[in-house]
């Protein structure tokens, strides 16, 4: 597997007035509009750059910053177990 | 801004073959014997769904005691996409019960154990069933279903929670819950048997601490405060009528699953009113919605908006009146009411019993 992948039980989906949501086993977290963004596009098919070169193009922002900023919030909720990086990516 | 209700707790029996002296359901379990039926409980689910909520809770009680009706509710809860939860003792946690209800969605299950051994386990269950527990732990780890084990902590089992902290390990579940007693209910009525002293809730805290540390992107360990040792209260259930909604097994409609201890509120049954009108309306759900019902020290306190006040039913059991603020904040003047409780005499166990 190359690509991250919600974990096993996490569910991304939207409130009926558009709030991204993170549905983890027992709790429901409240996601920021970017965050939101970039876990909807989680699939567990797309590579961390197709998922940046989406929101840059769809931004129109400079996709390496992107990438940074998706690494960092990858790596967050890597480490709460609701998702799973590929190997590669991990420290 | 609306409050919309996020998660729902459905409480379909409060029938349950344990007797864990901890449990917060209510003392008089036998008053809820006339069960909501799967009809009524699909029909919540429509109800809950759209009003907001996307989680759904199924607990007791024993849940499965309903084989049946669970993965009608389950089957529901997913056509309306809402996240579902099983929280269950295992016992009854058969291949075949684990196949109906991963066909129905089941999106996660959260199954107890009483301690890490058997003995001690099977003491505070008051009956045989630790062993029957793993093999549950085992069946469901084995299936495409996410699993947390769950355990309750009090004064005779927190000084071995590094043990259970092991088992899960060994067992190899990516999520753990380990909940300091919270006291309503059996739990409130046991407080004496039970309330660990403070040198064993800050040895267990800083195992908790050791472990989540090293256990990082492996395993989550979720750990509830024991609240009357800390300065402030817990944010109970994010604020009242705000995020949460329990429905008990009679169809009462509450803010939080221990509300039905406060005798002073009436709550509305599903039976009678939508839920809609229940959230929006009811004198309950508004009673303690929002900041406006706070009296000091919360009103002008800086974490009015972070704790909410504490909880409404601690405040109803230790002061009698659910409208003050929770003696377990150091600011309360209340608080000694919170010492005393953790000062008491020890007590015998009484197990929960219909």
């Amino acid at each position: 597997m190359n690509a991250p992948a919600l974990a096993q039980g996490v569910r991304f989906r939207r409130s009926a007035d558009g709030q991204g949501l993170l549905l983890i086993p027992e709790g429901v977290v409240n996601l920021n509009d970017s965050a939101a963004a970039i876990i909807e596009l989680v699939d567990g098919q797309r590579i961390t750059m197709e998922i940046a070169a989406l929101l840059a193009t769809r931004y129109s922002m400079d996709v390496a910053a992107i990438a940074s900023d998706i690494e960092d919030l990858l790596q967050r909720l890597a480490s709460k177990t609701w998702l799973v990086l590929p190997a590669a990516q991990t420290h | 801004m609306p409050y919309r209700p996020l998660s729902l707790l459905a409480e379909l029996t409060y029938r349950c073959n344990l007797q864990c002296p901890y449990c917060y359901n209510p003392l008089d379990l036998a008053a809820y014997r006339e069960e909501l039926d799967a009809d009524v409980w699909c029909r919540v689910i429509d109800e809950a769904a759209a009003l907001g909520v996307v989680q759904l809770h199924l607990s007791g009680g024993e849940p499965t005691l309903r084989p049946d009706d669970c993965c009608a509710i389950l089957r529901r809860a997913r056509e309306r996409n809402v996240y579902s939860n099983l929280i269950t003792q295992g016992t009854f946690l058969s291949e075949n019960l684990l196949d109906r209800m991963l066909a129905a969605g089941l999106d996660h299950v959260q199954i107890s154990l009483q301690a890490a051994h058997a003995e001690l386990a099977d003491s505070i269950a008051g009956t045989q069933v630790h062993e029957r527990k793993l093999e549950a732990l085992k069946r469901a780890l084995a299936r495409n279903v996410a699993v947390t084990i769950n355990c309750v902590l009090h004064s005779r089992n927190i000084d071995e929670i590094d043990d259970v902290i092991s088992l899960a390990e060994e067992l190899g579940v990516k999520r753990l819950e380990l909940a300091n007693t919270q006291f309503y209910g059996w739990g409130f009525r046991n407080r004496r048997a039970l309330i660990p002293t403070r040198a064993q809730v800050e040895r267990a805290g800083a195992i908790v601490r050791a472990a989540r540390e090293r256990l990082r992107g492996r395993m989550e360990i979720t750990y509830v405060l024991a609240d009357y040792y800390e300065e402030f209260p817990k944010p109970c259930m994010n604020g009242w009528g705000r995020q949460f909604l329990t429905i008990v097994p009679d169809g009462r409609v509450l803010p939080c699953p221990a509300a039905a201890s406060i005798t002073t509120l009436h709550f509305e049954n599903v039976r009678d009113h939508p839920l809609s009108k229940i959230w929006n309306e009811s004198e309950a759900f508004r009673a303690y919605r929002g900041i406006e019902w706070m009296p000091e020290p919360c009103r002008s306190c800086e974490r009015r908006e972070i704790d909410f006040g504490g909880c409404r039913c601690q405040a109803f059991l230790l002061t009698g009146d659910a409208g003050l603020t929770d003696p377990a904040c150091s600011k309360s003047p209340k608080h000694h009411l919170v010492e005393q409780l953790t000062s008491e005499p020890e007590a015998a166990l009484i197990p929960r019993r219909m």
